[in-house]
């Protein structure tokens, strides 16, 4: 095969590629396309006066909960996987439980939720019922990013501190957390962006359509972006242009963390040598 | 690895010397927890449905709310034919992207290219479905001369958008565990770049490749929300069955639009809660089957080196 | 740089992140409250409780938009109350109201018998306050009838055309074009559909036809139905168009064919009608805020917000012109 009839092969290999991100500029565009008719003021507006503010800060609510769940479960069972695990059965079976519950679908997730953690556990409809369901979403994407993490962490590194008569626990703490802090926190952040859209693990556990404010106990309900953008274009039939702002406030929401987590990443592997 | 201790022995001596392993432990294990009571709370749940219809949930064909007669084939079928629709879509799009990315791309772009495409993966689902059902299903009935656009095609349409990154990356890194020495070697043999991808590197990153196509399915599967807004959610087999162009009702699509109508307690509810005891089973073991091909091959792979 | 200083760097960067996060969400959280709690002085002698009281209400996706407009409407006229507003469906109306979850459930049709069982089985006595009137309207193309030659049926008449025992236009009346009907229904489950059956199918146990296409919403049967020749369906009141043809309906043969307006639907002579509640267990106390937002609603404001959304004031409130 001659260099040019395979140079023409591979513009061809090249379309779906093209495809794939004709799609996503495709999506920007028309997601930005509605960025001049946003009302900016309705970002800091009570959803009394046709504002966004308390979906917005209700959403944030909801992730920084989540995420104060999953962080230290995903990142310390990452630590267990990578630094103490013995190779065995009961190891392997923990990875697959966490590869399964990564793949249990979002709305499955909600059911479980909504049966356990608002009527089992009686916390009815509330942000903390939300922050346990997402987290369970959440856990697996912190524990993998993390494990990653800390196997990149240069195996001299501990062995000099284990050298030096620190204990194993003393190792973790002050040499590979700390090492391997940006990708945990890549993984966190990345695990926040996953979940920050998610409507069908909150739709029947911790949101409400419309409430005075901010929840004043975790007890409370609370409203979120997503939920009402679901509720207004399905049970309400609002028409898409009225709720625009509120697609578009997620988008920009849900891309700025991911591209803050991929951002965080790239700098950090620039700056840790060991890190390729 | 060099001071990891092997055997439940030292398993057990280092839990007394070292305590904070048994909090560790704790956190590594609450996935096998919380599957298994997800798996108890909603078989429980579910439970009814299934003794009052027997297979009859499954095979039955008649999902009636009015008349109390809950028969999920239509759902299940519904959620099939959408997969499926993605899949055919999705595959062929998604693998020759993988190979692109990582065998021809200059290596400069590749992880703008790649970071991209992981970017896919974050939008939210209801933005997916807000899309679809403002921009894709208007040019699907256009296109098609029918009146509403909210059918399996443009479900498969949307699902196929959304499953392509999952098998990008996956794919992505099967392609790039295939080790350099393979095609060194091939290249030295004197064959071309593309000889190379045809013959070593697909053939070895070959069932890499079909597992990171089941995890897309099974993430499409269990997708909700963005399907429900355009699949057109009619609890019918359509005339003809391979009919695309009439509105289908995903088992996930159900479950999320009835909940908020179903009483707790109802037999309504008992089974909305047996359709999601089936699509946890279902993408359980779907997930499993990926999971086992891709260790199954890092293995032989490890052997190999 | 040296790999301390860069872990160094790390650690800080991380509790700084997690801080600064922790930071705008609480700013973020005082801002909010102050700018929706507003003033709570009272200025009245009255028992004034209820001034900074909390209801919550569930229930039928058909009263939502209302209850919505309505509790948005009253939490800013009155700025200490909090109602907060969940979705659902009737059902769940009903069974949060004899749960005692709510304080105010929403339903678009009568309670059924076992829902009234359960009710008295609990001791809770259901109480239904009606804030709206709701008709369904069969609609056909402009290809079958017009404004000059309407088409009147009768309740059984449009049953025999939904089960499919009339399958041409010229069977259900002569003079009418010899083309196939295409029938267009809405998804099991729609309240709009449960009434429409009800008082069309229902008596005369007939099932929808299984060729009939199924569409998930008003505006989407309303499409369907501008669109497609021969075709006739069901939209509820707030739906109708001007490219539809509204048929006039007749209880039964001999009685008289009522085209559906707001005079007739308020005085009950269109045949396919129904209220909309909202349900308390027992009267509420009066006074309290339960009682209050049930008279907002149905207040001159309320009423207002029932009409903007579609459905029709409750005539004895405000009479019909």
């Amino acid at each position: 095969m001659s260099k040019v009839r395979e140079k023409v092969l591979f513009a061809f290999l090249g379309i779906p590629t093209a495809i794939c991100l004709g799609v996503f500029f495709w999506l920007a565009s028309v997601l930005l396309s509605g960025f001049g008719t946003i009302k900016w003021n309705l970002l800091t507006a009570s959803v009394l006066n046709g504002g966004y503010l308390e979906m917005i800060v209700g959403s944030a609510y909801l992730l920084l909960g989540a995420a104060g769940i999953a962080s230290p479960v995903g990142v310390l069972a990452a630590i267990y996987l990578v630094e103490y695990a013995p190779r065995g059965r009961l190891t392997r079976v923990i990875d697959q439980a966490i590869n399964n519950l990564a793949g249990v679908p979002s709305i499955v997730i909600g059911l479980f939720g909504y049966t356990f953690f608002c009527r089992q556990l009686g916390l009815g409809i509330s942000l903390a019922a939300g922050w346990f369901t997402l987290s369970l979403m959440m856990i697996p994407i912190v524990i993998r990013g993390t494990e990653e993490a800390v196997r990149m962490v240069p195996n001299a590194f501990k062995e000099a501190a284990l050298a030096l008569g620190a204990s194993k626990w003393r190792t973790v703490r002050s040499i590979t957390a700390p090492s391997a802090a940006p990708g945990i926190i890549t993984s966190i952040l990345l695990g926040i962006a996953r979940v920050a859209g998610e409507t069908a693990a909150i739709l029947f556990t911790s949101c409400v359509l419309v409430t005075r404010g901010l929840p004043k106990s975790p007890f409370e309900p609370v409203m979120a972006l997503a939920f009402n953008l679901f509720v207004k274009i399905v049970a309400l039939g609002e028409s898409p242009d009225k709720v625009f702002g509120i697609a578009f406030i997620l988008f920009l929401m849900v891309i700025s963390l991911a591209a803050a987590a991929t951002a965080f990443r790239i700098y950090y592997r620039r700056r840790q040598p060991w890190l390729k | 690895m060099g001071f990891r201790k092997r055997g439940m022995s030292h398993f057990l001596k280092r839990l007394k010397a070292e305590p904070v392993e048994v909090i560790l432990f704790l956190c590594a294990s609450s996935s096998i927890i919380f599957l298994f009571l997800m798996l108890l709370f909603i078989a429980k749940e579910g439970a009814q449905a299934f003794l009052t219809f027997g297979i009859n949930f499954i095979i039955g064909s008649v999902w009636e709310t009015n008349l109390d007669l809950y028969g999920a084939f239509p759902l299940i079928y519904g959620s099939l034919m959408v997969v499926a629709g993605a899949v055919v879509i999705a595959v062929p799009l998604g693998v020759v992207t993988a190979i692109f990315i990582a065998e021809v791309l200059p290596f400069s772009f590749r992880d703008l290219i790649k970071s991209l495409i992981e970017l896919l993966a974050s939008v939210p689902s209801i933005i997916y479905g807000f899309v679809g059902l403002l921009f894709i299903a208007p040019q699907v009935a256009r296109l098609f001369g029918i009146s509403s656009g909210t059918v399996a095609l443009t479900a498969s349409i949307v699902l196929a958008i959304m499953s392509i990154p999952t098998i990008v990356g996956v794919s992505g890194e099967v392609i790039a565990a295939v080790p350099r020495d393979f095609k060194d070697a091939a290249l030295a043999l004197g064959a071309t770049k593309w000889q190379t991808i045809k013959s070593v590197v697909i053939p070895t990153a070959k069932s890499g490749i079909l597992a990171s196509i089941m995890l897309g399915f099974g993430r499409a599967i269990g997708e909700t929300v963005a399907v429900l807004m355009v699949a057109g959610n009619v609890a019918l087999i359509p005339t003809p069955p391979w009919n695309y162009l009439s509105p289908v009702y995903p088992l996930t699509a159900t479950i999320a639009m009835q909940m908020g109508e179903a009483a707790v307690g109802s037999l309504e509810y008992s089974a909305l809660f047996g359709l999601g005891m089936i699509l946890f089973i279902v993408t359980f073991i779907v997930n499993t089957l990926a999971d086992a091909i891709v260790k199954r091959e890092s293995k032989f792979r490890s052997g190999v080196k | 740089m040296s790999k301390k200083a860069n872990k160094g760097i790390s650690t800080i960067a991380a509790i700084a992140g997690m801080l600064s996060l922790l930071i705008i969400g609480l700013v973020a959280g005082y801002y909010v409250n102050a700018i929706t709690a507003g003033n709570q002085t009272s200025e009245f002698e009255e028992d004034s409780s209820w001034r900074t009281a909390s209801i919550t209400l569930s229930g039928s996706t058909t009263v939502l938009p209302i209850a919505n407009a309505s509790a948005i409407a009253m939490m800013n006229k009155y700025s200490g109350v909090t109602i907060t507003v969940q979705g659902g469906g009737s059902g769940v109306g009903y069974s949060n109201i004899i749960d005692g979850v709510v304080d105010i459930g929403m339903a678009s049709r009568d309670p059924k018998t076992t829902e009234i069982t359960s009710a008295q089985s609990k001791g809770v006595n259901l109480w239904l306050h009606p804030i709206a009137l709701d008709a369904v309207c069969v609609v056909v193309h402009p290809s079958v009838a017009n404004s000059s030659h309407s088409l009147n049926l009768t309740l059984q008449d449009v049953g025999k055309i939904f089960a499919g025992i009339f399958t041409y236009w010229d069977e259900v009346e002569a003079g009418l074009p010899h083309q196939p009907i295409v029938i267009v229904v809405r998804e099991p489950g729609s309240g709009t559909r449960g009434t429409f059956e009800e008082y069309t199918m229902h008596p005369w146990n007939y099932n929808v036809t299984t060729s009939a296409s199924v569409q998930p919403s008003n505006p989407a049967v309303r499409t369907k139905i501008e669109t497609t020749p021969y075709s006739i369906g069901y939209v509820s009141f707030g739906f109708l168009s001007d490219s539809m043809h509204v048929v006039s309906l007749a209880k039964e043969a001999g009685k008289p064919y009522v085209y559906p307006t707001i005079s007739s639907i308020a005085k009950g002579e269109y045949p396919i009608s129904r209220y909309l509640y909202l349900i308390t267990n027992g009267q509420p106390k009066s006074g309290s805020l339960a009682d209050r937002f049930i008279d907002f609603v149905r207040s001159k404001e309320g009423q207002q917000i029932v009409e903007a959304n579609g459905y029709l004031k409750l005539p004895y409130v405000y009479p019909a012109s």
